[in-house]
């Protein structure tokens, strides 16, 4: 147990850890590309002509590349909302639900407020009304851990069906538009509700909230007491209670505020992309924020590019049914695999001591 | 490293050969030299009992011959053939039988499933059958155990009988019992002995590890003692030397005896921990503690003795505040008198890897989970008068904690104990409750935490002390608070406390 | 309509039965799978495409099952060998499994098969009441009546299931006895899957006798749900699964009974019950749970 002179093979160790990791990332990617391909290939289409489609569709054209970004916004969102309750040792699987409450609160605050309210009221009562929404649903769950000891992970996929349910039951009932001929949306928001665009792009200011959420986040993460009782909670919560840390207000803090930051996805893919809730409203944004939160091995800043990266799989969906005739939901399949094989590849063995 | 290949089991011509040999055993874990060239020789009848400080090698010796770790360097033999245990399938299969000293039974199982976890029978399960044979194989080497009762429900000792009863059916002609009496009263000490004994007169080859002395003379024919991992004395009649000798082999230089002079306690004193009739539930719903009346005074140390489960860990998180009771009061009272929170008392948790560390967390960030407000800096902590205070806190325990920076989950479970003992000893606490304080110290720190505790005293705290050692109850308390099965069984004052007095009420019987 | 309520509880939770039994085996021994959702996904897709093509619902089951076995495989290797996180695998798979079922399944959507046909069991049949809830039903369900106590027999009075109650209980009592606690989990969470896609299985080949894009909405959920609270016994899941079932088909029972309410309100009904009873009886169950597998639910104890 001498501390003398091990810096440096320490330092080497660091640096073929790292360039190790990287080679790992790089060969699950592959990896996740190369079996997608043979998917493809499967059906009778050719991958490379496929990928060579995407490539030059997806990455290379502005408008593009802007569509990613408004994608990204609401995934980056319902990313940090697995991130926070997951620095707390949460696991939060139900942003699915929390994302389509929380719009569908903003929603019902936007027709209570009116179409010709002023633009700052109508943005601020649909913004509180979305993470007041979203922070409730994953309250339930927090409750249920609290009250009942029933796993968050457990309840907070079944809410999901419920808050679908419930929207569904909401624009398919009372709130349908009688003027959308024949389809079950409910009816748009208002002009002065909708995000504006940032300058002459089409990405609208969405993608500054997300940005400042994770930056927030990160802050908290790292330089506030919060932050680091929540590690300590996340880490071993027994320790943490023999700390005297306020080990239930903590959790409960953490999966709230993931259901906030879950409901304001919900609200800018509302206001900033769809305007409407139709029965699709917010499908798999919070399965996707899932994936790319772990993707991200939960660090707030790195989700900022999981999520581009999603969101750039989720947009070759398009261009995949558009050239090759296969069901946009078939690059769930990428997105799968991608993560199946970091999970796998980057995952540490436990030592079995 | 290779294995010298010159070196051969060294029997005697004409003599039959050992049941084991071990020659030139040698294992690192990274730097660590765990074992350095380590020999052992276990005869056919022989107990020989394997001693040495915590983190000397023994585990690490006893895996190796168990197949659970492979050795880098050494060539092990039974019945004089060369053989190398690479599971411990295999190394059953050779007679080699091994009861940890943490026993690995499932404790959702009965003791007759147990044991057919160990056998090699068929698809189904004929239990009746299993029964039967386990009633007679307990009959024949007098293991008392009952073969349908679910583990969960038995007593430590029991637990520890079922595991040789285990590994005696499996066929094993050398147990190794890894620190088997730790966890023991003294009378199911004696009844372990008796069938050590058993087993010594049935041919068999029994390794113990203790580091009892008393132990080792009343039980062993030869012992073994490592110390950092190399063997100072190879298989030497314990006769033949003297306690001090013994113990000087072990740490490396003679230790002077606990001062016994204290100032006694003061009857006027304050009673800073007060407990009235407290009943609890333990984890799984039954009740853990059933009515206990216990008051520390001020300057007073009261020790806690029973056999492993008899509700002390309920009865420290219940002072603590950490466990909610069923009935009854709890009182943690300030130098002044006055009710306070619970977190005016220190707590040395039972197990601190698992109550007290935080993977990832440095030693520094630990040094802050001490329940007390944090040293704010801003909306953050500052972790600069966090590093100030925690210098200061290690030049006055004096455990001599590991480097601040370090990751502490990486620390040895000794290095870590020290982290929390510093921590939680550093200022005075009116109420010190302290679990296994000294458990997985060497002798050097384990007597300075003891003088950590006695210090506390001093300075006019209550303190609580669980140990399973009653020998440092003894030494180091005022009053010893025996508990079995959730109730106090009894109180002696340490002064004139009697081994097998408490041993009886451990059981609980009367003293 | 009490009994058309009870007859589709026993149609419709057959599919959370064998989904339920496949989860309390894979739990059994320590893995929790989220992917059950996903297993059962390709389950009833690769028993629809079987069945397509060979024309045998019976062949169906075998392709069900041998898709979920494949899927919860991937949740092994990736929880077993490489101690990934079980809730973000299981959920992994199950987003796997959408995008799979949904470029696979796109040539099978309008396809018609020869499904499963309910086949009245003489005499047992004819029994008011109890007939046609229990013995007027497609060959599936009876084969959840077997299933049951086999899994029980299995579990408490085999050396597999010795094996297996030894790995979700205590880990490294296996490794001392010789064995490997990964081949038994491996072992487990496969054949978990396995019975999770005949669960899905039934759902397309017996229940709703087509295939469309995740159709099963959620049941998988339900299924993980259920085992928690039947305290991981083969027989308290029957009795769940059954219990929900019935929820299930509430609406359509309700629909074809004329009796108007809102789909949508009753669709959510199952998860609002699943939600009130884990949280009732909550702690209680706990208490039953395997010790290991306690660490993975315990995440973080308030």
């Amino acid at each position: 147990m001498t501390g003398v002179a091990v810096g440096a093979p320490r330092r080497t160790a660091a640096l073929t850890a790292r360039t190790g990791t990287a080679a790992r990332w790089l060969a699950a990617c592959t990896a996740a590309l190369v079996i997608f391909s043979a998917f493809i290939l499967a059906n009778d289409v050719d991958p490379l002509s496929v990928l060579g489609t995407i490539w030059t569709s997806v990455l290379t054209e502005p408008r593009q590349v802007e569509q990613i970004l408004v994608r990204a916004t609401p995934f980056a969102l319902a990313a940090l909302a697995v991130v926070v309750p997951g620095r707390a040792g949460l696991v939060n699987v139900g942003g699915e639900g929390q994302v389509i409450v929380g719009a569908v609160a903003a929603a019902g605050a936007g027709m209570w407020v009116g179409a010709d309210a002023a633009p700052a009221v109508a943005v601020t009562v649909m913004v509180l009304a979305a993470v007041v929404a979203g922070g409730a649903w994953a309250g339930i769950a927090a409750a249920l851990r609290l009250v009942g000891d029933v796993n968050e992970a457990v309840t907070t996929v079944l809410l999901n069906f419920v808050a679908l349910y419930l929207m569904l039951f909401l624009i398919l009932g009372s709130w349908r538009d009688d003027a959308a001929m024949g389809q079950a949306t409910s009816p748009e928001i208002g002009p002065g509700a909708k995000l504006p665009l940032l300058g002459t792009s089409g990405v609208h200011v969405g993608i500054v909230v997300a940005v400042i959420a994770a930056l927030v986040i990160w802050f908290a993460f790292t330089r506030t007491t919060w932050g680091f009782r929540l590690t300590v909670v996340g880490g071993n919560p027994e320790a943490a209670r023999r700390a005297g840390l306020p080990v239930t207000v903590l959790l409960l803090s953490a999966l709230v505020l993931g259901g906030v930051l879950a409901g304001l996805a919900g609200y800018v893919h509302l206001a900033g992309a769809e305007y409407k809730l139709r029965p699709t409203f917010g499908a798999n944004i919070g399965y996707i924020g899932f994936l790319a939160s772990w993707l991200a091995r939960h660090r707030p800043l790195a989700v900022l590019v999981s999520a581009a990266a999603v969101a750039a799989i989720a947009i070759t969906g398009n261009t995949l049914q558009i050239s090759a005739g296969l069901p946009a939901a078939s690059v769930n399949i990428l997105m799968g695999l991608v993560l199946v094989a970091v999970l796998g590849w980057t995952s540490v063995r436990k030592a079995d001591a | 490293m290779t294995a010298p290949s010159h070196r051969r089991p060294p029997s005697r011509i004409g003599a039959p050969p050992a049941l084991l040999d071990v020659v030139g055993f040698t294992k690192s874990f990274g730097d660590v030299h765990a074992n350095t060239d380590v020999d052992l020789s276990v005869q056919r009848g022989e107990v020989h009992a394997l001693a040495g400080e915590n983190g000397a090698g023994k585990s690490t010796l006893l895996k190796m011959i168990f197949g659970v770790y492979e050795p880098d360097a050494g060539r092990m033999f039974v019945d004089g053939q060369p053989v190398t245990p690479g599971n411990p399938a295999h190394a059953r299969a050779l007679g080699i039988g091994m009861v940890f000293q943490d026993l690995r039974l499932v404790p959702a199982l009965t003791v007759a499933e147990n044991v057919a976890l160990s056998l090699r029978t068929g698809f189904r399960l004929r239990m009746d059958g299993l029964v039967r044979r386990i009633e007679e194989a307990s009959r024949s080497y007098g293991l008392d155990v009952d073969p349908r009762a679910q583990v969960r429900t038995l007593s430590i000792g029991e637990r520890q009988r079922v595991e040789i009863l285990k590994t005696l059916m499996a066929g094993a002609r050398l147990v190794i019992l890894d620190e088997p009496t730790s966890v023991l009263a003294p009378q199911e000490v004696q009844s372990l002995f008796e069938v050590v004994e058993r087993l010594k007169a049935e041919g068999l080859g029994v390794v113990i590890v203790t580091h009892k002395l008393n132990e080792v003379r009343a039980i062993a024919d030869r012992m073994t003692i490592l110390r950092r991992g190399e063997v100072v004395l190879n298989a030497v009649a314990p006769a033949d030397y003297t306690d001090g000798a013994l113990i000087e082999a072990m740490v490396g230089r003679a230790v002077a005896p606990l001062p016994r002079q204290r100032r006694p306690v003061d009857p006027a004193g304050r009673t800073l921990l007060a407990l009235s009739d407290v009943r609890t539930d333990g984890d799984r719903g039954y009740e853990a503690l059933k009515g206990i009346d216990l008051d520390v005074r001020a300057g007073e140390l009261v020790g806690i003795a029973g056999v492993a489960g008899s509700g002390q860990r309920e009865l420290f998180e219940v002072v603590l505040g950490l466990r909610p009771l069923t009935s009854g009061h709890v009182e943690v009272r300030d130098v002044d008198g006055v009710p306070a929170r619970p977190r005016v008392a220190a707590a040395i948790p039972e197990d601190p890897v698992a109550d007290s560390v935080v993977p990832g967390l440095s030693v520094l960030q630990h040094m802050v989970l001490d329940g007390r407000e944090v040293p704010r800096k801003g909306v953050g902590v500052d972790w600069a008068e966090v590093g100030r205070r925690t210098a200061e806190a290690d030049a006055k325990v004096g455990l001599d904690i590991a480097a601040p920076r370090r990751t502490l989950s990486g620390l040895s479970g000794g290095n870590i104990q020290r982290v929390v003992l510093t921590r939680e000893l550093s200022t005075f606490s009116p109420v010190v409750v302290a679990a296994y304080p000294s458990r997985g110290l060497d002798i050097a720190n384990a007597r300075r935490t003891q003088e950590v505790l006695l210090e506390q005293r001093a300075a006019g705290a209550a303190v609580l002390m669980v140990s399973e050692d009653l020998e440092e109850l003894i030494s180091m308390a005022d009053r010893i608070v025996v508990m079995h099965d959730g109730h106090v069984a009894g109180v002696v004052a340490a002064a004139d406390a009697d081994r097998m007095a408490l041993g009886r009420l451990m059981l609980g019987g009367a003293a | 309509m009490i009994i058309d309520i009870l007859s589709g509880g026993v149609r419709g939770g057959t599919s959370l039965l064998f989904a339920g039994l496949g989860e309390t085996i894979s739990e059994r021994a320590g893995v929790i799978n989220l992917g059950t959702e996903g297993a059962m996904l390709v389950g009833a897709l690769g028993g629809y495409a079987v069945t397509f093509h060979t024309g045998s619902p019976w062949l169906g089951v075998l392709g069900g099952a041998a898709a979920g076995a494949l899927l919860a495989l991937v949740h092994a290797v990736l929880v077993v060998s490489r101690g990934a996180n079980q809730y973000a695998s299981g959920l992994t798979l199950f987003f796997l499994a959408l995008g799979l079922t949904a470029l696979f399944g796109v040539d099978y959507v309008s396809r018609q098969i020869t499904a499963f046909t309910p086949v009245k069991i003489p005499v047992l049949g004819d029994i008011p009441v109890v007939g046609p809830v229990l013995f007027d039903h497609d060959p599936l369900v009876y084969a959840g009546y077997v299933v049951v106590p086999l899994v029980a027999w299995v579990m408490f009075r085999t050396r597999a299931g010795l094996l297996l109650r030894s790995a979700g209980e205590r880990a490294d009592a296996l490794g001392v006895n010789g064995y490997s606690v990964v081949a038994v989990r491996y072992a487990a969470v496969v054949s978990g899957g396995a019975l999770a896609g005949i669960g899905g299985a039934h759902i397309s080949i017996a229940y709703a006798n087509s295939w469309f894009e995740n159709m099963i909405a959620g049941r998988g959920f339900i299924a993980v749900s259920l085992v928690i609270f039947a305290m991981w016994h083969p027989v308290n899941v029957l009795l769940g699964a059954y219990l929900f079932g019935a929820a299930l088909s509430l609406a359509s029972v309700l629909q074809a009974n004329g009796v108007d309410v809102n789909q949508f309100a009753l669709n959510a009904i199952p998860f609002l019950m699943t939600l009130v009873v884990l949280t009732v009886l909550g702690k209680r169950t706990l208490r039953k749970a395997p010790d290991e597998l306690l660490k993975v639910l315990e995440t973080a104890k308030a």
